[in-house]
């Protein structure tokens, strides 16, 4: 049922447009990415005639792009299972036990959502490059992690705020020590929170440029979203190719939002209501 | 899911388990457990600490010193000074170099547009919340952009708004002459900033969407019974409702300006035309990635991180406000 008047057909006249205005910049770029070159130079707006498949293949194979791809699974999955073992762990213990210092170390943790990369950037490459950390996959994990970790810890400690401290009492009186508690009750139960969490950490390192751009210099290391940079130098001429990157690059991102949309929803949002 | 079954299931994992090196710390196998109580009970009170240590540990190492050591760069020279403390020279340079009084100037362009970046998520969110007919579409597609990666975002309005793209060939057979979208100084920026807002105002959005579920609604029905205009019950009703979510988005929404364009800045205009769109966050990149100038990117940053601060502060201000008017 509408909670507007009879005027909400002419509201939704503007929300139409704008929905289009939203949705026709990506299938443009869908239908360029199905084009011939020469297709594109006569018409830009024409249908592609026929779907040219071959401009995905020329833009995986060509410029490394299948490398790129890997990379960034590499450096997302590690960097996101680190995340969420790290973050639900220190979640767990601020949200559920009393010890001295905690609120100390809470503080610590929330306080470093307030400082942005920018603003320690060149210190931390200087740190990394010290450790001998610059271009290395390792490098690249540990400062997605750090970047993503204060985010990951607040939003699981509020999780497990919400649950009841007489379920670790209970467990404790059983017998389980307080790794067993996190390990036998604690991370299951926070799946619902993990996965949240999980995706939007997922997203984050997937997408970013900056933090790959400075860790990651050399090309053989490149992620994906670096590639798709330089994929635009090589490729100024051929756009069909460039465009046709652009959508393997993007197609990961639609996928996961077509199917984990609430749970993304959801992540964005526990940041908002609980802050 | 269920507290308990999810408790009964996790014991039935372990008792298969076998011992893992969190267990071999705590020691509490039902065999071992009287001789190695006191051990036991130690290794319990470090337990939260061990616990605790890694996530504060790289919070500590790579996020808070830093922080620290930035600081301390920038009172350091570059180059042939490398190390040498110089006192406020590069703080001086700063102010000297157009580049970064332009990246200033578009600081404040983005906070006179932030209440329009705000405005329209709002409103989208107002129009959703009341149920437009195809509210849930809307929402669905109206949020997709906010999960791009700016890469692909400016990609993707690159070929748009090339000089010879699709809105000009638009906007020409309309009668209104080709705009150099990305090639005029006095344009360009604008174009940064909106395409930025395309693509982020979703965020806001479900965020919005998340208030009107704490909204009462019978204030709503009751302004409708009285025959409120739309207008009204925006002003009268939603906005004072909503303002802790309002405050929220305005201040996210203004870090996101300063902290999240770079991937737009990088693919869209490499800072040009003329360094017309520079902003802090590229100021500093290019820097120290392509300058070789830490010292001076690190003043550039202590910069960045005042201007948030200050941010931060008028957040703190505003809402102690509103916490005396409740």
């Amino acid at each position: 049922m509408s909670r507007l008047g009879p005027g909400r057909w002419l509201v939704a006249v503007p929300m139409v447009l704008l929905a289009l205005a939203t949705i026709y910049p990506l299938l443009f770029t869908a239908n360029v990415a199905m084009k011939t070159r020469r297709e594109y130079i006569l018409d830009r707006f024409s249908l592609a005639s026929t779907l040219q498949w071959d401009n995905l293949s020329t833009a995986w194979n060509s410029v490394g792009m299948g490398r790129y791809f890997l990379n960034s699974v590499i450096v997302v999955a590690c960097a996101v299972a680190l995340l969420l073992l790290i973050g639900s762990m220190a979640g767990f213990v601020l949200a559920q036990v009393r010890f001295r210092g905690s609120s100390a170390l809470a503080l610590v943790c929330l306080a470093a959502l307030f400082i942005p990369f920018q603003v320690i950037m060149v210190p931390l490459a200087r740190i990394m490059a010290d450790g001998g950390l610059i271009d290395t996959y390792p490098g690249l994990i540990l400062a997605y992690v750090a970047q993503f970790l204060p985010f990951t810890v607040f939003l699981m400690t509020s999780y497990y705020r919400a649950v009841p401290t007489e379920l670790v009492d209970a467990a404790r009186i059983d017998g389980n020590t307080l790794y067993g508690v996190y390990r036998r009750i604690m991370l299951p139960m926070g799946a619902p929170a993990l996965l949240s969490v999980g995706i939007l950490d997922a997203l984050f390192c997937w997408n970013d440029v900056l933090i790959s751009l400075l860790m990651m210099p050399s090309a053989d290391h490149r992620t994906l979203m670096v590639g798709i940079t330089s994929l635009r130098g090589q490729y100024s001429a051929d756009i069909p190719t460039f465009a046709a990157g652009v959508l393997i690059a993007g197609l990961p991102v639609l996928v996961t939002y077509l199917f984990l949309q609430r749970q993304i929803a959801d992540g964005v949002t526990a940041g908002a209501t609980k802050g | 899911m269920s507290p308990v079954g999810s408790s009964a299931r996790a014991a039935q994992a372990g008792g298969t388990g076998g011992a893992r090196p969190g267990e071999a710390v705590g020691g509490r196998g039902p065999a071992s457990r009287s001789p190695r109580v006191r051990s036991g009970r130690r290794a319990e009170r470090l337990a939260p600490y061990v616990l605790v240590a890694p996530a504060v540990l790289i919070i500590v190492v790579l996020r808070l010193w830093p922080l620290g050591l930035g600081v301390n760069f920038s009172f350091t020279g570059d180059g042939e000074r490398n190390g040498a403390t110089v006192g406020l020279d590069n703080y001086a340079e700063l102010i000297g170099d157009p580049l970064f009084r332009t990246a200033l100037r578009n600081v404040g362009l983005l906070v006179l547009l932030l209440p329009v970046a705000v405005a329209i998520p709002g409103l989208l969110a107002t129009f959703i919340y009341l149920r437009v007919p195809g509210h849930s579409f809307f929402r669905s597609v109206y949020f997709f952009p906010a999960v791009l990666s700016p890469v692909i975002v400016g990609a993707v309005f690159n070929l748009l708004l090339a000089f010879d793209g699709p809105l000009n060939a638009v906007l020409g057979g309309s009668g209104v002459g080709p705009v150099d979208w990305l090639g005029d100084p006095d344009v360009a920026i604008f174009a940064v900033v909106g395409v930025h807002i395309w693509a982020t105002s979703g965020m806001a959005l479900v965020v919005f969407l998340a208030g009107f579920a704490t909204l009462n609604s019978a204030l709503l029905d009751a302004a409708r019974v009285d025959g409120a205009s739309l207008a009204r019950m925006i002003w009268h009703v939603i906005i004072p409702g909503l303002s802790r979510t309002i405050q929220f988005v305005v201040v996210t929404t203004m870090i996101g300006m300063l902290t999240s364009m770079f991937g737009l800045l990088y693919v869209m205009t490499s800072g040009g035309p003329e360094g017309s769109t520079y902003l802090p966050e590229y100021y500093i990149w290019v820097q120290q990635g392509q300058m070789s100038l830490p010292a001076l990117a690190s003043a550039a940053s202590t910069v960045l991180f005042l201007i948030m601060l200050v941010v931060g502060l008028l957040q703190v201000g505003l809402l102690r406000r509103a916490g005396r008017e409740d």
